[in-house]
């Protein structure tokens, strides 16, 4: 049983690639949009339940007179907007054809009359007033692109003849559905044509465009959307990292850990050599010897840079200690904090993140101060010791901390260190069951743990829906996480089995 | 004072619930026949909450004419305005509360940089937020601000009703270009929310905000206004905007046609302030463009420059204030649980507060940093001359913040400062103790008071009050 549908609002990296689809790759984008809010862990189910405030409206009204500006004031992109030549600063014909074709693909459906004519009237009247056709088409296009059909994404459907419990989403919807989850940007003429004649009806029909879709280089930023939302990558952009404490931490240095991550990530879903579709094991994530750094991310890692101005791939070596997601400084520097590492983030990033388990918060009214670090207590483990002996601390530490601790040869930015106030540090532990002596053998006991392809599974499944799994519809994700696990754990093969499944098509009851 | 038995009724045609009808509010007296019921400009406050829609255990709002003759002005016919002034992560109550208390009383470590504002100037100590500590940081934010209890848990939280600046901006946000204003000094995530999940984001950019309020629209009293077309044509694809979004709704289940209610108003707002902009400004004396601010402040040893940034907002904030752009505005210098690194200090903020030893000499040095800062606003205002004053006696600035000993995340001594007064309506120059850790929602109730909106009561559930602070209110 579906989840109730739902509408979904562009979140900020939507809306920015949608409007390079629609208006040109070299459009200037607007600055600021309405944020996104982050809910049970992802933008997109945030996407689907926060309101718009009147700062968003506001931005929103900015932006859409920005992109609308270019449109109006630059010839070439006026024209590949515009498909007719206006007689008239009024040219009704012409208003008509041009919001019907900008606004099939903007709204990605065909506009009904009445919205057409509403649209027209807009490039008509301030035509007519202004004595200029292209005042009318700027206006226009600011009224596209302010309108909640532009705004959200609605994934409703009509009610199922055949199971009127549930409602099956129309051809548009699908596409639409479809293109954000495969692309993260709106579907192109060829899927809307095929929305147009039915096809995605059809299990052969849709399958070709799945495949068509992943073929195409936009895939890769449909991947890497999902995985900046999943890791939270964003917050890299604006990290409070002590440069006293951390001389390689700089402004740049987030973004740069962020491409390396999704430059894995993208690595291993299409450039992987592996058999079948293309796709790696994409539990090698958490094991993989393969990244990729810029001369900053070189230097942090004391490795020599390949690229002297940009991003080369490099192989880390057996002896490096550093391998995988849980080597790379986006992770390491998003679970420390602005000085010092924590073990409990880290800990609590492999279990929720990765492994889909479930941690309490901290209880408040305690006091969580842990000691300074002195000659009895040098290490972090030493130093949590609390956490672990105090029985209220350590009903939910004894879960974190351990598995953090594994880490600790990684200092907060992800700097390599073998001690900690001239210490030997101890980065050995055990993840349920499985002994481990150094982050390199942990990144290898997540990578093998049964619950990580699932959770993976799970995670996409909510980034497609929108909203968190309901009940109704775990027998649809286990089925989905088995297809995954099955396939070796083929990424790609995971999101056709996605979109092949009957949810993708579907939505529940509407609540009134 | 008798409450209503029943606070709310389901409309047999809608079937939403909805408000009974006004019932006498505290003060007492006879209902008003001509005000018209609070939320009348927001009708929708209900909110939605995982995707399906909630009732608010909001206190229902009685407004009526108050002693005044219009009754969200002062006597001088300023209008009267409310601040809140929030910072994130707590204080240290042992180094915050003043000696003395009533009008004899002596500023603390922590608050030595209000000297100037000591007469101006009412700190309560010894009140307590009385919803269950269940999220750190999130809980006291929600019932210091809502009253009432975080909807959802520490992962995935929202406040569980309008937050009070919202409440009062509901009441008198009518009349202004913006109904309210939200800025963020190091955060865009600015607790300010019209409903469950419908936070209003926060400007953080001060060059941003000085566009958005002194920009080209702007226009100083006394400039004729001359006629631009471009506004028209705005209006004209607002409308047709307004048009989709209720054609929308119309397919929509319960849950969304709320969210879009509340993208409507937002829309509405945008066009009525671009009406206001074809006709003639208000004539304000105080009223100027302010000075642009710095393009930029860059971080100095990794650290931003807040107090800089902070300032220039102010600027920004007391002249938007000035020429009545809004009434209602909520600064917000840092958020809860922030890990922002001060000027000096060896870690972030609630690392900080958390891990410094000692009598924290660390979070001391923070607490009163931020304080200056409060100084610097509350200089702001005062450097407006209003009527036979300033604009900071015609305002309540409210600072607060979500927790009070960050190391415990104690909801108890909370730390509440009240300025300016709102021409006369709340004491000022004391310091106001409570040995019973009474509800912070009565100081609450008490400002609501202040700023004419007459609460029946304030917060729900456990933490529900409907008494304000006798001291407070100079009866």
């Amino acid at each position: 049983m579906p989840a109730a549908p739902l509408l979904r609002r562009l979140t900020e990296a939507q809306y920015a690639n949608t409007v390079q689809d629609l208006l040109g790759d070299d459009i200037v984008l607007p600055a600021s949009l309405e944020p996104d809010a982050e809910e049970a862990g992802l933008l997109s189910v945030g996407a689907a339940t926060a309101s718009v405030s009147s700062l968003g409206i506001e931005r929103y009204e900015d932006a859409a007179l920005l992109l609308a500006d270019q449109v109006a004031d630059q010839p070439d992109r006026f024209a590949a907007v515009v498909p007719c030549t206006p007689a008239t600063a009024d040219d009704t014909v012409c208003a008509d054809t041009f919001v019907r074709t900008f606004g099939r693909r903007a709204w990605r459906r065909p506009l009904t009359d009445t919205e057409a004519a509403r649209l027209a009237s807009v490039v008509t009247l301030t035509g007519g007033e202004s004595g200029s056709f292209t005042e009318g088409v700027r206006y226009g296009v600011a009224a596209v692109l302010q309108s909640p059909h532009f705004l959200y994404r609605r994934e409703h459907g009509t009610p199922d003849a055949d199971d009127p419990a549930t409602r099956l989403l129309d051809d548009w919807e699908l596409a639409t559905r479809l293109s954000y989850l495969l692309w993260a940007t709106t579907p192109d003429d060829t899927l809307l044509d095929a929305a147009a004649a039915g096809e995605l009806q059809t299990d052969a029909g849709l399958r070709a465009q799945v495949d068509r879709l992943l073929a195409d280089d936009r895939a890769r930023e449909g991947v890497r959307a999902l995985f900046t939302e999943l890791f939270e990558l964003y917050e890299l952009d604006d990290l409070a990292k002590d440069p006293t404490v951390y001389t390689h931490a700089s402004d740049e240095l987030g973004p740069a850990a962020r491409e390396e991550t999704l430059r894995v990530i993208e690595h291993l879903v299409f450039d992987a050599d592996a058999p079948g579709s293309g796709s790696g094991d994409f539990r090698d994530l958490l094991t993989t010897q393969t990244t990729f750094v810029d001369p900053r991310l070189a230097a942090l890692y004391r490795l020599s840079a390949p690229d002297p101005t940009g991003f080369g791939e490099v192989w880390l070596d057996d002896g490096d200690g550093r391998r995988g997601l849980l080597g790379q400084a986006s992770t390491l520097m998003l679970t420390s904090h602005s000085t010092r590492t924590s073990a409990t983030l880290r800990g609590v990033f492999i279990r929720k993140t990765l492994l889909c388990q479930t941690i309490p918060p901290p209880p408040a009214d305690v006091d969580t101060s842990i000691p300074e670090a002195d000659s009895t207590s040098p290490t972090l483990r030493d130093r949590l010791r609390t956490h672990l002996e105090d029985p209220t601390c350590a009903s939910c530490h004894q879960l974190t901390d351990p598995i953090g601790l594994g880490l600790e040869n990684f200092d907060g930015i992800g700097r390599w260190r073998d001690t900690e106030n001239s210490v030997t540090i101890d980065a050995s532990g055990d993840l349920e069951g499985t002994d481990f002596a150094d982050a390199w053998a942990l990144g290898a006991a997540v990578r093998d743990n049964d619950n990580l392809g699932p959770c993976f599974a799970a995670h996409l499944y909510r980034y497609a829906m929108g909203h968190a799994v309901d009940p109704g519809e775990e027998a649809v994700v286990d089925w989905i996480a088995e297809g995954f696990v099955g396939s070796g754990h083929d990424w790609q093969a995971l999101l056709v089995d996605l979109v092949m499944s009957p949810a993708f098509r579907r939505a529940g009851a509407l609540d009134e | 004072m008798k409450k209503p038995s029943q606070r709310w009724i389901k409309d047999p045609r809608t079937g939403l619930v909805r408000p009974r009808g006004l019932v006498p509010g505290a003060r007492g007296g006879p209902l008003p026949a001509a005000r018209p019921l609070a939320g009348t400009r927001r009708g929708f406050l209900r909110g939605v909450v995982r995707g399906s829609l909630v009732t608010l255990a909001l206190p229902w709002l009685e407004i009526f004419a108050g002693r005044r003759a219009r009754a969200d002005t002062c006597d001088n016919g300023l209008p009267k305005r409310l601040v809140v002034w929030f910072w994130g992560n707590g204080n240290r109550p042992a180094s915050w509360t003043p000696t003395g208390e009533g009008d004899s009383w002596t500023l603390s470590e922590e608050l030595a940089p209000l000297a100037a504002f000591q007469d101006r100037l009412t700190v309560c100590s010894g009140y307590s937020v009385k919803v269950d500590n269940i999220s750190p940081h999130w809980s006291g934010a929600a019932g210091l601000l809502t009253g009432q209890q975080i909807e959802g848990d520490d992962d995935d939280w929202t406040m569980a009703s309008p937050t009070i600046d919202q409440v009062v901006a509901d009441a008198i946000g009518g009349e202004t270009a913006y109904a309210s204003m939200q800025v963020g000094v190091q955060t865009d995530e600015v607790l300010s929310y019209a409903g469950p999940n419908a936070p209003n984001y926060g400007e953080t950019d001060p060059t941003n905000l000085y566009q958005r309020l002194f920009g080209d629209g702007f226009r100083e009293p006394g400039t004729d206004t001359e006629p631009d077309p471009k506004l028209g044509y705005r209006r004209r694809v607002l409308d047709a905007v307004m048009e989709d979004v209720r054609s929308l709704q119309s397919e929509l289940g319960a849950a969304d046609r709320i969210r879009l209610e509340q993208h409507l108003e937002g829309v509405a707002a945008l066009e009525d302030r671009l009406r206001k902009l074809q006709e003639d400004p208000p004539d304000l004396a105080s009223c100027v463009r302010a000075d642009a601010p710095a393009e930029s402040y860059p971080d100095v040893d990794g650290r931003p420059q807040i107090q800089a940034i902070h300032a220039a907002m102010s600027q920004l904030v007391a002249m938007s204030l000035a020429c009545d752009q809004t009434r209602v505005v909520t600064l917000q210098i840092t958020r809860p649980l922030n890990s922002t690194l001060f000027p000096s200090a060896s870690d972030g903020h609630h690392a900080l507060t958390h891990n410094e030893g000692g009598d924290q000499p660390e979070v001391n040095g923070i607490t009163t940093y931020l304080m200056s800062c409060f100084a610097d606003f509350l200089g702001a205002l005062d450097a407006v001359p209003e009527g036979d004053g300033t604009l900071l006696d015609n305002t309540i600035v409210l600072a607060c913040s979500e927790t009070s000993e960050g190391r415990t995340h104690s909801l108890d001594e909370m730390p509440i400062l009240l300025a300016g007064g709102g021409c006369g309506s709340l004491v000022t120059g004391r310091h106001v103790r409570s040995y019973t850790s009474e509800n912070v929602g009565k100081i609450m109730v008490s400002v609501l008071r202040a700023m004419d909106v007459n609460v029946a009561s304030w917060g729900a559930g456990e933490s529900e009050v409907d008494e304000g602070v006798t001291e407070l209110e100079g009866l």
